[in-house]
């Protein structure tokens, strides 16, 4: 059996972002959260995996794993909602404050939880994630989990590509064949399984929950495990273990001020240097 | 008041929505209640006929000017005050221009430009902030629809299932009549006697009318005067499509809006399944605010709009197996109360004969706007094909219904439609609000021989949902196009009466020309009192009277 396991990040709706004036960091209080909508696209991808096998008669199981704040339940719940076979939480005041390096730490943990990653793990696995979150941008959660599992890794993949499978398949349970965004435009890459491979928000359109689906979610549990109960070295985990560190972070200040220019026609052409250039000539 | 001469820049106020055009000689667009009041006491002694527009977004060219002048109020879009009840509800008063989704958007900041407002206005407004959100729950499709104009022509939308029309939230209104005089009316200030109504002007008239006999219909209902014994005088002038006075200002009545709202999509094989979901859902459902419905050739143009049109790429796939589509809004006060109802709807759908596991559930933002932008897209793609068969048969255009029937006849209504569809052989896409049995269904013809097929059948639709006991127009008003079909629902005596009836506000028949009474009913433009005296003036000034301009 395969199974595929999509991570899921909390991310603020759009409005009403605020900043711990102290961390820095995005104050995460679980009001008007939504999942990240990469991460939305990633679960569709894994649905629609599972759904490909199932025709061909293979099972897969597919599972949801997010690190955040016990609200974050909702948000994993609405995944079930949405198709995933079951889902994990880490949640722990042990994770807070944890930047990339130290998330995909405690993600791996999570992993190993849902058996990946330990010498018992099934051979047929995938993790998918976004390709990155919206509020933090920064798309290194993926490639540090491969390095973490050490397997490969494919950022960005904007499509399946089917050329060598059978007609009708798009998916083979041992390899994918993807095509994926470089800098110098879109590669098509053949990735062995064990992958993580990170998608593009606009590769599926995601699907809502059905009556069935939703109704199904609200009886199902959804795991929650603290730090020691994934075994997870705290050194390593939250403002501990982040070597990054914000110094400051802030609000560009905008100005709305009008300045009248006088003088002659020189001195005004001087004076729109002036506020162009900062003063150069 | 500035009165213009018309020129082509203006040409775009020579239409609505309705695609009709029509034709003017001035235009004006006043801010206040005064300049109102002074344009129409200088077209007043001319006689010289006015129709009132809004943002132009009706269905039934009630804003399309046959002549004369057209006064145009999208620039009266102030918020004039607000004010609160000894129960904490919220009123607020409005020109008729604001646009609905403008106050949509005040209100959900629970900020109000509040230019110019009193004290006690400021005050309410302090407590409207402190309050939970309020909401104006009339919700037309189209949102750009001006407050003013959605009264005049008492419109609705999904949400009156719940909520009923806009004549439920219209608290009091003022009303510049044809010679300038205002009526400021309350509700329940000014009642009928049975049915004679008499009410006095802030200029100290007073107008003494005899109400129509008619009945109002057991079913949603926009069409001609509302009457009833003992009705109130607020709704003699909801609905009255432009025919009786000039609406300068509005008091709407505000509720609290709902902490959750989620859109259920539920998708069935047959047309006979949706029905019986619908039927089960009025009766065991509790926060439903709205049912819609979407036939099978409403998601086939869905489909193929998706797959050629990038502009509808987004939309989600449909599946060839669902053939129809009934869509239910749910708004409760909790998460627990909406999930009651989520299942009470899957067990009504398997009951109908569907699969609770063919269905969408919107309950985050993302999702419910994809499923906003499903039902938006039907009418929209709709509109799209008929432009483009048009390009061949410039004579086509799209021909809609907007008739509603009893909640006992809505199977009854839906077999006549797919009968008389079948045996005319004419292609058609349906869908509306079928929980209060009103169907929008859109004849798409081909040809300028079906498009005369088409109409001929909403004539025998109109003659066959009277008899059901329904309305000719549940929405959109009457206007101009759909002036016969309100004689078919209430007989040449009833329009007799209304046409009396509008004469006792509006003696010359100036406002909103063409609206609701057929020409033959009304004085002959020129014809009136005012307009002979103004003639026997000027002729006695020695004054050329000008060739045509009489017709005494």
């Amino acid at each position: 059996m395969m199974h595929i396991v999509v991570c899921v990040k909390a991310v603020p709706g759009s409005t009403g972002v605020r900043m711990d004036p102290v961390t820095h960091t995005i104050v995460r209080d679980g009001g008007a959260a939504v999942v990240n909508p990469f991460d939305a696209a990633a679960l569709e991808v894994a649905l629609r995996i599972k759904e490909a096998l199932a025709t061909e008669g293979s099972t897969c199981r597919v599972s949801a794993l997010s690190m955040g704040i016990p609200a974050t339940e909702a948000l994993l719940r609405d995944c079930i909602a949405r198709g995933a076979d079951d889902a994990l939480l880490l949640s722990d005041r042990a994770f807070a404050g944890a930047d990339t390096l130290a998330t995909s730490y405690a993600l791996s943990r999570g992993l190993r939880e849902l058996g990946i990653g330990g010498g018992d793990a099934p051979d047929l696995w995938l993790i998918i994630c976004g390709k990155m979150a919206v509020d933090g941008d920064t798309a290194q959660i993926g490639p540090e989990l491969a390095g973490l599992l050490d397997v490969p890794c494919v950022t960005d993949v904007r499509s399946f590509a089917s050329e060598g499978l059978s007609p009708g398949r798009k998916y083979s349970p041992e390899w994918m064949r993807v095509r994926h965004g470089v800098d110098e435009g879109i590669e098509t890459v053949e990735v062995p399984l064990p992958a993580v491979i990170t998608v593009a928000k606009d590769i599926v359109q995601p699907r809502m929950p059905s009556i069935a689906g939703v109704l199904a979610a609200r009886a199902a549990v959804v795991e929650v495990r603290g730090a020691a109960d994934v075994g997870a070295d705290t050194a390593r985990t939250g403002l501990a273990g982040s070597p990054t560190q914000v110094v400051r972070s802030f609000v560009p200040e905008r100005s709305g001020a009008c300045e009248t220019l006088a003088g002659t026609l020189a001195e005004q052409a001087a004076r729109v240097a002036e506020l162009w250039g900062g003063g150069a000539r | 008041m500035h009165i213009q001469p018309w020129s082509v820049e203006f040409d775009d106020f020579l239409h609505d929505e309705s695609r009709n055009r029509g034709h003017a000689e001035t235009i004006s667009f006043p801010r206040t209640e005064e300049d109102v009041r002074a344009v129409v006491r200088e077209l007043y002694a001319g006689a010289v006929p006015i129709t009132v527009q809004g943002a132009r977004t009706g269905l039934a060219a009630g804003a399309v000017p046959q002549g004369g002048h057209v006064l145009n109020l999208s620039r009266m879009n102030r918020c004039l005050g607000l004010r609160q009840d000894e129960r904490g509800r919220f009123f607020v008063r409005v020109q008729p221009g604001l646009v609905l989704s403008e106050l949509r958007k005040y209100l959900a900041a629970k900020a109000i430009p509040a230019d110019g407002w009193d004290a006690a206005s400021l005050a309410y407004l302090a407590a409207l902030a402190e309050a939970p959100e309020q909401m104006f729950p009339t919700d037309p499709t189209e949102t750009s629809a001006t407050l003013g104009g959605m009264a005049a022509c008492n419109a609705s939308g999904a949400r009156s299932y719940r909520y009923g029309a806009m004549r439920e939230h219209v608290t009091a209104l003022r009303l510049v009549l044809a010679d300038g005089d205002v009526l400021a009316l309350r509700r329940g200030a000014c009642c009928a006697h049975g049915r004679r109504l008499s009410i006095t002007t802030e200029g100290g008239r007073r107008i003494d009318v005899a109400l129509p006999r008619y009945e109002m219909p057991h079913a949603k209902n926009a069409s001609g005067y509302f009457v009833a014994d003992d009705m109130d005088a607020v709704d003699l002038v909801i609905g009255s499509d432009g025919t009786l006075g000039i609406i300068t200002e509005l008091e709407l009545a505000l509720l609290p809006a709902p902490d959750v709202t989620w859109g259920v999509s539920c998708f069935f094989a047959e047309e006979s399944q949706a029905v019986a979901a619908t039927i089960a859902a009025r009766e065991r459902m509790r926060h439903a605010a709205a049912l819609e419905y979407f036939d099978p050739a409403a998601l086939d143009v869905l489909r193929r709009a998706r797959a050629t049109g990038s502009a509808f790429a987004a939309l989600p796939e449909l599946p060839e197996s669902f053939g129809c589509c009934l869509f239910v809004e749910l708004q409760a006060a909790s998460e627990e109360e909406a999930m009651e109802d989520v299942e009470r709807l899957g067990r009504l759908v398997e009951e109908a004969g569907g699969d609770a596991g063919a269905s969408w559930v919107a309950r985050t933002a993302i999702d419910s706007e994809t499923l906003r932008f499903f039902r938006h897209a039907v009418p929209e793609s709709v509109n799209m094909l008929i432009d483009e068969r048009r390009r061949t048969e410039p004579a086509i255009t799209k021909l809609g219904s907007d008739m509603s029937v009893p909640n006992d006849r809505l199977a009854d209504v839906m077999a006549l439609y797919r009968s008389t569809l079948a045996e005319a052989g004419l292609e058609a896409a349906a869908w509306g609000h079928i929980g209060d049995n009103h169907l929008h269904v859109n004849i798409l013809p081909r040809t300028s021989g079906e498009f005369a097929q088409g109409k001929e059948l909403f004539r025998r639709w109109a003659h066959e949902v009277t008899a059901m006991g329904g309305a000719v127009s549940a929405e959109h008003g009457v206007g101009k196009i759909k002036r016969d079909f309100l004689e078919i629902m209430y007989g040449e005596e009833a329009i007799a009466q209304m046409a009396r009836l509008k004469l006792a506000f509006d003696p010359a028949a100036q406002l909103g020309r063409g609206n609701l009474i057929p020409e033959q009913l009304l004085p002959a433009i020129g014809d009136s009192p005012q307009w002979r005296a103004k003639r026997d003036r000027r002729c006695a000034d020695g004054l050329t009277c000008a060739a045509g301009e009489v017709r005494a």
